[in-house]
């Protein structure tokens, strides 16, 4: 069970010597991820996605609000202690092309982590090389072929392979999953996703999935919950094939509308609308909704106060005017 | 997450033996591939058995022949002599070892210096980064030549491990603020930051993730080096700041020139050109062959296809 | 009307279509390596009708860049074009241009936005200085002209036409480094826009956001557009023809209604599903078996496709199917998809 509570976190910018620009980047985030669950943010690249799950697995430092692993708050305890709570997390880079390193084989990198647990536990060489194999396998790729290739011999599919091979070396609880099918082949994708889920259903690994492709994360499994992103807050949640069906807000029903239409197969929301502006990362923070300035159905009161996420039915959103769109795309 | 699979598919293999023939093999292949690499090859190998096996064959005291002194180019002496008659292939092939020696050490202390300590400013940052960097900024700013003059007359070069250490010493500097700026880069790169959230040790990343990935870059610089540390050392001797203890390429520069006057009398001049031949073959080899490097330590060049 | 290659004219004679912006035929690329010849593209022939958006599908590896490349007669060693003609407007064929005039033509009648657009910007130089440069290498005579123009294509992509210009590659966002992009694109009036994945590194709202730019540009000035990309979904929302490409073949191509409600070739099957949609049933998906195409499955004698391929039989290994029609304007190359031997 992993909780994050009232996360936020601020970054400062040095514009030059005198002022600097704060951005806030995560805004009272919270959610608990409950093991063998799974957990979609769905954003914009600049809307915080990524720094949460940076918080996540360490690299980055809360400003303020609190993670806790298994009923630890991390920022109470020793550096030893954490360190070791922290490896339960794992994160998947986006880029496969950049997380590998291109100097070592694949057995070079599975047996690095693998001999330390193995100290751990007390096993020998024999451990190492089965586990090796068996992870390989468990991703669906052949230990035979593989280990002794470089990173460069792999197409991008096999290689986020490897990579959930090597974070499954730690026996990790929770992935962070960013963005891990965005530089693969769409052909791909879906291998990649039931691999998540498989992990998920039958080894209890719970999955933060960071994306902004709402579509691929529908194949996560229906007990997926979904945060929608905008400028590091939470617009809206719910489960997946809910938000997907009855979007309260206008920014999911944004990125709803954005998926491409696959002609032949698919028609368009009749309510679908398209969003041609761009996302600005303001200096001054605004006193009132922050989606205001481009949302498409913003009152003039929008501006004066800014919406919480509250309970509305079975959906949470945070929207002074919510009203439910009929975007996505539907087969034919 | 539990143990399902069983080890019953598990095959038996020998990854080490493996890898340990893929990486000469690829080596090999890599030198094999261009002519001039060969040649570069060939040229090092020849300097290298001289230095190890030149000594033994010539008497300890080379002899002397006060009949054939500065005697031009012939069979019995193919570089000519010097102005004791004696043979100047045979001073070049006998100097060798002190010189080659002396040289291979100070790249080797350049390197190693250079590299770690590059690494660990560039992937520590912080306060060790500042110190380092400012011992660095120190050794760079002090003219390395006179450096090596004074020092010089205050040690002893007789051997040529002091030698090596005096110019590995004096000329890391470069080395290490190259090394560090691509330690910084590196460290920000998706397999470091995923080797840390795997709890790998920092002694781990250093050598064994970040190493790799400058080791084309170190194995150049340990050959220019090379060079460089040849023509500090037998710019010392020619100098004649350091005591004539051995006979080196060096010395005979410094003989020609000084006590022969080959600038101005045509029969010492294979006495003067020889060492000179020697150092230029011996460039020319490091040269030819530093193609080859980057194809061997980088797997992606290494491939065959 | 010269130099137009005897087949080209044949062509033009039996249909009665429009006319082709650009019409390649028999395109043959190859690449020489130390095991052999691999044909990367191999008897392609792609026509550009005017007007309209001609979607190409293709895999990493599936040798579409070297096809784009080809018909802009830029391929790079060790790759080498064997043989073929493309021919611009019905007039000039591209691969006998001297490389001056095809300079001149790349820009002025052809233009590229390609899929890292940060990589095509000079990081050193303005925007603006970077238009400037770009007219004066094409002889533009009228500088102030070219930049008025410039601003107007900006303020049409959305984008703060002044500040762009004066800005540097790092200080645009990956949205608006795609629209400078489109706007070099476009800025010498090229009548005719490849985009190599020209938005696959963008995230959904600027990815659509361009893709609705594009449409309307494309409306609004009449321009041909080859969109060519591995994802399915981009190129199907916006274009009128597709063409599948695999291991350096055309294996489908047809209307893109017809061919996704409809698909004939195997692969185009599972390429459709295979996409992560947000409509339609989640377990009916399926990922695409098989690994992308590599050297050995150009160099294959058989089916290109055989390796992965549901329905193969023995035949699909000994010989390679032709692109044959099986409906109007639809065109499969698969022994096992034809009159009686459907699926």
């Amino acid at each position: 069970m992993i909780e994050i509570k009232n996360l936020e976190k601020t970054f400062y910018i040095k514009a030059s010597f005198s002022n600097r620009k704060t951005v806030q980047a995560v805004r009272h985030v919270s959610f608990s991820i409950p093991s063998g669950g799974a957990i979609s943010l769905i954003g914009e690249s600049g809307c915080g996605k990524t720094t949460i799950g940076r918080m996540l697995c360490g690299m980055e430092t809360p400003t303020s609000g609190s993670i806790i692993i298994d009923g630890q708050d991390l920022s109470t305890l020793k550096r030893k202690e954490r360190n070791r709570l922290l490896q339960k997390i794992q994160l998947i880079h986006q880029d496969p092309y950049q997380a590998l390193n291109p100097t070592h084989t694949i057995q070079q990198m599975l047996a690095a982590t693998l001999k330390k647990m193995a100290r751990q536990k007390k096993k020998g060489p024999e451990w190492v090389r089965q586990r090796m194999d068996e992870l390989l396998r468990l991703v669906g790729l052949d230990p035979e072929t593989i280990l002794f290739k470089y990173p460069h011999m792999l197409s991008g599919g096999q290689r986020q392979r490897v990579i959930i091979a090597r974070a499954l070396t730690v026996e990790p609880d929770l992935l962070i999953a960013d963005e891990v099918v965005s530089m693969i082949d769409v052909s791909l994708r879906l291998g990649i996703l039931k691999l998540l889920r498989d992990l998920r259903e039958n080894y209890n690994i719970s999955i933060l999935f960071i994306t902004h492709d709402i579509a691929s994360a529908r194949y996560l499994g229906s007990n997926t919950e979904l945060y929608v992103l905008y400028k590091g807050m939470i617009v809206e949640k719910g489960y997946t094939e809910q938000i997907i069906r009855q979007p309260h807000h206008p920014y999911t029903q944004a990125l709803l509308s954005a998926m491409p239409i696959l002609n032949g197969i698919e028609k368009p929301g009749k309510d679908r609308f398209v969003l041609t502006s761009q996302f600005k990362q303001s200096d001054t923070d605004p006193s009132g909704c922050l989606f205001a300035d481009r949302c498409p159905f913003s009152q003039p009161s929008c501006s004066e106060k800014r919406p919480e996420l509250v309970q509305d039915g079975d959906s949470y959103h945070a929207c002074f005017f919510p009203e439910v769109r009929n975007v996505a795309a539907e087969s034919v | 997450m539990t143990t399902t699979e069983t080890a019953k598919t598990v095959k038996a293999f020998k990854p080490n033996i493996y890898q340990g023939h893929s990486f000469w093999r690829a080596a090999w292949r890599a030198i094999t591939r261009k002519v001039s690499r060969v040649i570069g090859f060939l040229i090092i190998v020849m300097f290298t058995l001289m230095a190890i096996v030149g000594p033994y064959l010539y008497p300890k005291e080379l002899p002397i022949d006060p009949n054939n002194i500065y005697a031009p180019l012939s069979w019995k002496y193919p570089l000519g002599t010097d102005f004791e008659g004696t043979s100047n292939l045979a001073l070049i092939i006998t100097g060798a070892r002190y010189v080659l020696l002396a040289a291979a050490l100070g790249a080797l202390f350049t390197v190693i210096f250079g590299t770690v300590l590059g690494l660990i400013a560039g992937y520590f940052i912080g306060w060790s980064d500042s110190v380092i960097m400012r011992i660095t900024d120190f050794f760079l700013t002090v003219p390395s030549f006179p450096l090596l003059v004074v020092l010089s007359t205050v040690w002893n070069f007789g051997h040529p491990l002091a030698m090596g250490f005096i110019l590995g010493i004096t000329s890391w500097g470069g080395m290490a603020r190259a090394v560090r700026s691509q330690t910084l880069s590196l460290r920000e790169r998706g397999f470091i930051e995923a080797a840390r959230g795997l709890g790998l040790s920092p002694f781990y990343i250093l050598f064994r993730e970040i190493l790799p990935n400058v080791s084309s870059y170190i194995g150049m610089n340990l050959l220019t080096s090379i060079t460089g540390c040849i023509y500090a050392e037998v710019g010392l001797f020619f100098l004649g700041v350091v005591p004539f203890h051995v006979n080196n390429w060096g010395v005979m520069l410094n003989m020609a020139v000084f006590s022969a006057g080959a600038m101005s009398s045509p029969d010492a001049l294979p006495y003067l050109l020889s060492p000179l031949l020697a150092l230029l073959l011996l460039t020319l080899g490091i040269v030819l062959f530093l193609d080859a490097v980057d194809e061997i330590f980088n797997p992606r060049l290494r491939e065959d296809i | 009307m010269a130099n137009v290659s005897t087949a080209h004219a044949e062509y033009q004679q039996e249909n009665h279509k429009p006319e082709m912006a650009i019409s390649a035929r028999n395109i043959n690329v190859v690449y020489a390596t130390p095991t052999g010849k691999i044909p990367a593209v191999r008897n392609v022939n792609i026509d550009l009708p005017k007007g309209s958006i001609t979607g190409i599908i293709g895999e990493s590896g599936s040798g579409k860049s070297t096809l784009i490349m080809a018909i802009m007669n830029a391929v790079t060693k060790p790759g080498k074009i064997e043989s073929g003609s493309v021919i611009l407007n019905s007039k000039n064929d591209l691969l006998k241009l001297s490389s001056e005039q095809q300079r001149k033509i790349r820009g002025k009648e052809i233009g590229f936005v390609f899929q890292a657009a940060q990589n095509s910007l000079n990081p050193l130089r303005r925007v603006g200085q970077q238009i400037l440069d770009l007219g004066r290498s094409h002889d533009v005579k009228d500088l102030r002209g070219l930049i008025k123009y410039a601003k107007e294509l900006l303020a049409r992509l959305g984008l703060d036409a002044d500040r762009v210009l004066a800005s540097y590659q790092h200080e645009l966002s990956g949205g608006m480094r795609q629209r400078v992009g489109i706007m070099f694109a476009l800025v010498l009036k090229a009548n005719i826009i490849f985009l190599d994945e020209s938005t696959t590194a963008l995230d959904m709202l600027s990815q659509a956001a361009v893709l609705e730019i594009i449409r309307e540009l494309q409306k609004e000035k009449n321009l041909t557009i080859a969109l060519v990309s591995h994802d399915i979904g981009v190129v199907a929302d916006l274009s009128e023809r597709i063409e599948i490409f695999y291991a350096g073949e055309i294996v489908e191509e047809g209307k893109t209604s017809k061919v996704l409600s409809d698909p004939g070739h195997p692969y185009t099957k599972g390429l459709i599903q295979a996409i992560p949609r947000i409509s339609g049933d989640i377990d009916a998906a399926e990922p695409l078996k098989g690994s992308s195409p590599d050297f050995k499955t150009y160099q294959q004698p058989g089916c290109l496709f055989y390796d992965r391929c549901p329905i193969r039989t023995d035949a699909c290994r000994e010989s390679r199917p032709e692109l044959e029609s099986i409906g109007k304007d639809h065109k499969v190359s698969c022994f096992r998809v034809g009159a009686d031997d459907r699926n």
